[in-house]
């Protein structure tokens, strides 16, 4: 049986039979927790150790799949060009926003882990916690972290975003519906944004470009800064 | 649908072939991203082109990270020594994140 978990189909098939499980109970049960992503990795990883299949067999067809990041990534810059006209006028304050927003997610996050005595290692897996999944791996890999754990990070921030960021933001009087999309990208990204889009279209305009900018902006500063305070703490020690 | 394809590799493969020349800290596929928007800006690519490409990839692009998510069964061991300091970082991070950027565009936007 070994030999069959080895083959590419194996890990490319089960992980869009699982997804489209995952979608199906979404559909049916409409519970934020239930995020289709969530469930299709944790279906996935109790199979694997079920059968005692090793990750490394697992993606000899998962990287097939992972492939596709690339290009996607890409097409996020077709998605910003074409979502760009509804924010023209309020280009500043939005840009405003989403530069010290980003700035301020890297840094608390780093900050309060380092504070924590957490090792170098997870402050880098988790320092691009607030961006886009592909681009948060693409970070990790530049700064030496670990991407499957900023993998699991983001997916994680996402999901308590798309949960509790409106009813949060509500209670502290932000009353603004482009503020709640620009600051569901910035903080939550692509699952953010899902929620952001049901809130109405331009919410989830100015959530989708958040998400497309703070990916940038996130891509330019995290390699600077967080090696700078780690190595700035250490200093201080 | 092939020629939007080709548009979107033909970006990702002109990023990775910037990133190897110059050496820049930025990946091949996020310069690829910054050099379409740009190319679509200039009109040298109509959005018609690439769209039918481009949305499908965005809207599938869950599923291509699935792989990377299950990769954390090989670093079970470090999340459960570290689980304390991520959780609260992340958590608290995200919270101030949110609120100051709503925070901010709420301030500062023109309405209209």
């Amino acid at each position: 049986m070994d030999e069959f978990f080895k083959l590419p189909i194996f890990g490319v098939f089960i992980t869009l039979f699982v997804f489209y499980i995952a979608q199906q109970i979404r559909l049916r049960i409409r519970v934020v927790l239930l995020n289709p992503v969530l469930i299709a990795i944790t279906l996935i990883i109790l199979f694997l150790n079920l059968f005692d299949i090793k990750f490394e067999d697992y993606n000899k067809g998962g990287q097939y799949l992972s492939f596709f990041l690339g290009p996607s990534i890409v097409a996020l810059g077709v998605l910003f060009y074409e979502k760009y006209k509804e924010i023209e006028h309020n280009l500043l304050p939005f840009l405003f926003a989403v530069i010290i927003g980003g700035i301020v997610s890297i840094l608390s996050v780093s900050l309060i882990a380092i504070y924590l005595n957490a090792p170098d290692v997870i402050i880098k897996s988790i320092a691009s916690k607030s961006v886009t999944t592909p681009i948060a791996i693409e970070i990790t890999k530049i700064i030496n972290g670990i991407p499957a754990i900023t993998a699991g990070v983001v997916i994680a921030v996402g999901i308590l975003g798309n949960a509790f960021g409106p009813a949060f933001l509500k209670l502290l009087g932000i009353t603004s519906k482009t503020a709640l999309g620009t600051a569901l990208g910035t903080a939550a990204h692509g699952i953010g944004t899902a929620r952001a889009l049901e809130e109405g279209h331009l919410t989830g305009a100015y959530s989708g470009l958040a998400m497309c900018v703070n990916g940038l902006l996130t891509t330019i500063v995290s390699p600077y800064f967080v090696i700078w305070l780690i190595e700035f703490t250490k200093s201080n020690q | 649908m092939l020629k939007a394809l080709f548009y979107i590799f033909f970006f990702l493969i002109l990023g990775e072939f910037i990133k190897y020349l110059f050496n820049i800290p930025i990946a091949g596929n996020i310069l690829g991203m910054i050099l379409i928007f740009m190319a679509l800006k200039l009109k040298l690519v109509k959005l018609e082109s690439v769209k039918p490409a481009s949305t499908k990839l965005v809207k599938y692009m869950v599923l291509f990270f699935v792989p990377y998510g299950v990769g954390m069964m090989v670093y079970f061991e470090v999340l459960k020594a570290h689980w304390f300091p991520i959780l609260i970082a992340t958590v608290l991070s995200t919270i101030l994140t949110l609120y100051v950027t709503a925070i901010i565009q709420q301030k500062f936007e023109k309405n209209g």
